[in-house]
């Protein structure tokens, strides 16, 4: 599937995620909150921030959106019930039904296969990979 | 009173004696889980996709599946719990009709009624209750300060959920009290552990999850309880070992040693050290 | 009164009716010359005139002289919505000399030009509401308006700066004020605080020539520790009852010296210190309390809750202690209400990750102002609740459920923005060498000085960081802030010593209640509803009913002093008249054939009609009446009518379709 570009992504994005973007006021809330914020480039109240003016295609090559655990707690403090984690995983269908994988699954190792429990692998591998 | 169980991918192998703990325990207390026949994978993490209806399917055929059996479904794990009751609010919410004709048709099993979806923590607050529980501590827990630490899953999205507050949920800290444990007060009972980020960013779990811990602990933690296989191993594998680390523990083993079950049958093997010495030298054991 | 000029086949009245282009509102849309070819054509109309902007002067004329030059005996005037221009036409009328009840508007803008694309169907349209007017025009019969007399008194409910000065500016005109404040002491919520913005002027000091002067002012009957139990009547003529609170001290013997307060053992929360202190049983709220006269609090008293103690009666000089006191009621006849019920702040637990209730230096605007203030807890030092020490770090979290359409309320407070940068040019005025860090989303600066006074906290070198908090929790004896830097793009950890955050104003729940009581209204946030919020801000729908300060909607002291000597003037306005008039379009009885069923009473939302007993008839208090015309419909004897808006005229109006 091709990936969209302009505002047929920013569309297809606010259709996946069922969010809409222009309800952020910018507080950063999210960014506050998220315990991942540190390692997540950009942080969410950016990422929304690209997407609203019109660089949707920059986020779809960030990192960011990568590194999202679905903990929810960013729409759930949202003053605008803006749920982020549904954006971000708006974008990674979008990449990941152009069949581009983050995460292959052949690159686990058998100590970590044998250790980790499986919920881990088939919640990563349903997030991040193809 | 008999539930229909379904126990999910890592309790019914790698942490197998988690399983047989909660049952077990479980007959203590006065109820009894029939594991569901052919249950496929719950389909954690729930796919949010407003189009995805295929992620939708695997949990619905669950949902079938269990209708079949009974009118309630329970859970020990707080992933399959999140992912199964969201895919049946989706299913019934105003709106959906169409999307869950289609998927009740598409999956091979029949679809009898609604399930109610629960966590084996909610069965014993509002099913039990939990003086009934207390009634049948024989092993109260007692000085044991342990931290209750929910992980984000069990509360969030709270509308769907609805099962505690999300920034203060109280429920397992009464359970523990109720087993006689002084449940710590902390700040970090909801926040992320890192979760499936452990696959690829071990790191960042890591680090998430020595948040929680280093917060219970200055807050007067000696212990952790989780409701999660996976918060239970992030929190208890991702931390350099170290002789004074807090025994972490799964709801169900509290649970068990609180109603007399032996420590064999607690299944502390999941645990990253024996907490059979800490266990002993509170009293406990 | 006139005699009536029927509709009857011998004489059909003498309608001109007047079609407006209101620029191109109804022109751009409305065939005009062909919808005044149709009017024309109409049965009963005399003329038909048409003019751009009807409602100015000699749009005005062009009535008044058409009215003598074609002895015209109704005027309808289709134009814009009858809210708007209604009084501007039937002044003109009467000012010709026909009676202004005569006259009708047909809204044939809102109700027409203004909803409806075509030009032919908005064109048949406003033809057929020309038509329907018509007939009502020539229905209707001259009225007279109703007068009722006015007690020239006024009640002000709420003694903060809004009542007070409301109070003052009616009773320097001369009137009498009945000033009732539920606190032992007035002074509402400004006598927390400890400085003003943008001044900085001392809050007491602006305040206490005001509270002494209203303590001591010959018109103003001032009701301290009450409450407004009901009120009934009408305006000009209301009834209010009120609870004086057993205050256990004789307010005449007591000389305010505070003996009594030193000795008490009694200790209980202090809502004045915003539990930053506790208080004792016998208190009052601060030493420069107007009336100076403490109250027992019976729930924390030992003698009246266990019959021990009594030490304040041991010792009081002048045996001013009263243990049996009671709850009492008084009446007061007042013709105007000022409600001035002020506001409060949300209660920040609601915020559950924000830590309140759990970690005890996480604290709310108004007690910091309490650690602020000189006659505080602290005298004024800067002291964290948790160990006495002082901050070294503090950080203010503004929209601490403010513009949070989920866990708090959607709109902005207005007042957090400067008193944050207030607090913390305060904070860092006391401790030299103490760090403020404001976290904001936006800072809001409309008022005078204000942007002025903003750039004087950055000055400072407080720092502005702007990222709505997400979460805040204790680590050690820190306390730990999670922010972000969104002009940077990231996510920021904070140490602080001490967190003040700036809470939602709410609309003071007391005052709600009261609302609800009074049935005036309220929004769904609480706060009164004014009239119009562009052109009536101090009236409210329900005559006689006044509204003054943070009660109607967030507002700082300036604007609150305004709208409380508006509301005083709307009332001066009142009291300047020898008699209020009302619309005479209200309900009617015919006494013949009504049988006092009640149902019209049960129906009333005003409470205008009532069954006379003796009589066995349903009486309509004309001056209580709003002409909504429910009782007529709801009764099923068919002898309730509305005045000039009545069963016949209405199945004629609807005939015309």
């Amino acid at each position: 599937m091709q990936i969209p570009t302009g505002k047929a992504l920013a569309r297809q994005i606010e259709e996946l995620s069922g969010q809409v973007v222009s309800d952020c006021y910018q507080c950063g809330c999210c960014t506050a909150g998220c315990p991942i914020g540190e390692d997540m480039d950009p942080p969410p109240s950016k990422a929304i921030r690209l997407l609203q003016l019109d660089r949707a295609d920059e986020l779809l090559k960030s990192s960011g959106i990568w590194m999202c655990a679905s903990c929810l707690v960013c729409g759930t403090r949202c003053p605008r019930a803006v749920d982020y984690a549904r954006i971000a995983e708006a974008c990674r269908a979008i990449i990941l039904r152009s069949r581009q994988s983050k995460v292959d699954p052949d690159t686990v190792t058998a100590p970590e296969l044998e250790e980790i429990p499986q919920q881990a692998f088939i919640a990563s591998f349903r997030k991040f990979s193809v | 009173m008999k539930y229909v169980y379904y126990p999910g991918c890592t309790l019914y192998t790698k942490a197998k004696s988690l399983d047989a703990c909660a049952r077990k325990a479980a007959a203590r207390v006065g109820f009894e889980l029939e594991e569901m026949p052919s249950w496929n994978c719950c389909g954690a993490i729930y796919n949010t996709g407003s189009d995805d209806l295929a992620a939708q399917v695997g949990p619905v055929r669950n949902l079938a599946k269990a209708s079949q059996l009974g009118e309630k479904l329970v859970t020990l794990c707080a992933a399959c719990h999140n992912v199964l009751k969201r895919v049946d609010d989706r299913l019934y919410a105003q709106g959906n009709e169409v999307e869950r004709d289609r998927l009740i048709a598409f999956v091979d099993e029949k679809y009898e009624r609604r399930v109610q979806v629960m966590h084996y923590l909610e069965v014993l607050k509002n099913d039990i209750g939990f003086d009934k529980v207390k009634e049948k501590v024989t092993k109260p827990l007692a000085g044991l300060k342990v931290a209750s630490y929910y992980g984000c899953l069990m509360v969030r999205p709270k509308e769907v959920l609805q099962f505690d507050d999300p920034e203060n949920p109280q429920v397992m800290d009464d359970l523990m009290r109720a087993l006689g444990a002084e449940p710590t007060a902390f700040d970090f009972k909801a926040e992320c552990c890192g979760g499936y980020l452990v696959v690829n960013r071990r790191d960042v779990a890591a680090n998430a999850s020595k948040r929680i811990i280093d917060n219970a602990r200055a807050r007067g933690a000696e212990a952790i309880v989780t409701t999660c296989p996976l918060c239970q191993y992030n929190l208890d594998k991702l931390r350099a070992v170290t002789s004074d680390a807090v025994p972490m523990f799964y709801f169900t083993q509290l649970l068990g040693l609180a109603v007399g079950l032996a420590p064999e049958e607690l299944g502390f093997d999941v645990n990253s050290f024996d907490p059979v010495p800490f266990l002993k030298a509170k009293g406990l054991l | 009164m006139d005699e009536p000029v029927a509709a009857t086949p011998r004489h059909r009245p003498r309608v001109g009716v007047f079609v407006c282009h209101c620029g191109i509102n109804i022109a751009g849309v409305v065939k005009i010359p062909e919808l005044m070819e149709r009017v024309r054509r109409m049965s009963g109309v005399a003329v038909v005139k048409d003019y751009k902007y009807t409602c100015s002067d000699p749009g005005q004329q062009m009535i008044r002289d058409a009215i003598k030059d074609d002895k015209l005996e109704r005027v309808v005037v289709a134009c814009c919505s009858p809210t708007l221009h209604e009084t501007t036409f039937r002044n003109a009328c009467a000012e010709a000399g026909l009676n202004p009840y005569l006259c009708e508007i047909a809204n044939i803008r809102e109700h027409c030009a203004w909803v409806t694309a075509d030009k032919d169907e908005a064109t048949t349209k406003a033809e057929g509401i020309v038509s329907t007017v018509l007939r009502k025009a020539e229905a209707d019969q001259p009225l007279e308006a109703v007068t009722v007399p006015i007690t020239k008194r006024a009640l002000v409910i709420g003694a903060g700066i809004a009542g007070i000065q409301s109070a003052l500016d009616i009773a320097n005109a001369g009137y009498e004020v009945v000033l009732v404040e539920k606190e032992p002491s007035i002074g509402g919520h400004m006598a927390q605080l400890s400085e003003t913005f943008p001044t900085l002027d001392c809050s007491q000091c602006i305040l206490t020539p005001r509270t002494v002067e209203t303590g001591r002012h010959p018109k103003i009957k001032l009701l301290t520790y009450s409450e407004v139990e009901s009120v009934s009547g009408y305006v000009g003529n209301f009834k209010v009852k009120i609870r004086r609170k057993a205050r256990y001290v004789d307010f005449n013997a007591c000389t305010g010296c505070g003996l009594c307060m030193e000795k008490c053992p009694g200790r209980a929360e202090s809502s004045f210190e915003r539990g930053m202190a506790k208080r004792k049983a016998i208190y009052r709220l601060l030493p420069q309390a107007v009336p100076n006269r403490p109250v027992i609090d019976a729930n924390s008293c030992t003698y009246l809750t266990k019959g021990k103690c009594g030490v304040c009666a041991k010792i009081c000089p002048t045996q001013a202690i009263r243990y049996d006191d009671q709850d009492t009621f008084v009446e007061e006849e007042v013709g105007a209400i000022v409600m001035a019920t002020g506001y409060e702040l949300l209660d920040a637990k609601k915020l559950g990750s924000y830590g309140v209730g759990t970690v005890p230096d996480v604290i709310d605007g108004l007690a910091f102002e309490r650690l602020l203030s000189a006659s505080g807890p602290t005298s004024g030092e800067v002291k964290r609740p948790s160990d006495g020490k002082t901050p070294k770090k503090v950080v203010f979290v503004q929209c601490a459920g403010s513009r949070d359409s989920t866990q708090g309320m959607p709109y902005c407070s207005k007042i957090c923005c400067m008193y944050t940068a207030k607090q913390a040019i305060l904070y860092r005025h006391r401790v030299h060498d103490g760090e403020a860090t404001i976290c904001y989303i936006d800072v809001r600066t409309p008022g005078k000085g204000f942007e002025e006074f903003y750039k004087r906290a950055t000055d400072d070198g407080i720092n502005y960081l702007r990222g709505k908090v997400s979460k805040i929790f204790r680590q050690g004896d820190k306390v730990v802030v999670w922010a972000s830097d969104t002009l940077a793009g990231r996510k920021v950890e904070l140490e602080a010593d001490l967190v003040v955050l700036a809470t939602a104003v709410i609309a003071n729940p007391e005052g709600v209640a009261l609302a609800r009581k009074l049935k005036t209204q309220i929004d769904t946030h609480g706060f009164m509803t004014e009239a119009h919020p562009k052109l009536r801000p101090v009236e409210t729908l329900t005559a006689g009913f006044f509204l003054a300060g943070c009660g109607q909607g967030p507002k700082d002291i300036p604007e609150t002093v305004a709208q409380a000597s508006a509301a005083a003037a709307k009332v001066l306005a009142m009291f300047g008249s020898t008699k209020l008039t009302h619309s005479p379009t209200v309900a009617v009885v015919d006494e013949e054939i009504c049988v006092g069923c009640g149902n019209c009473e049960r129906t009333c939302a005003y409470e205008a009609v009532k069954v006379d007993e003796k009589r066995g008839i349903a009486v309509v208090n004309a001056a209580l009446c709003e002409g909504c015309g429910a009782c007529a419909m709801s009764c099923p004897s068919g002898a309730m009518n509305h005045k000039n808006f009545t069963k016949k005229a209405i199945f004629e109006m609807a005939d015309q379709f």
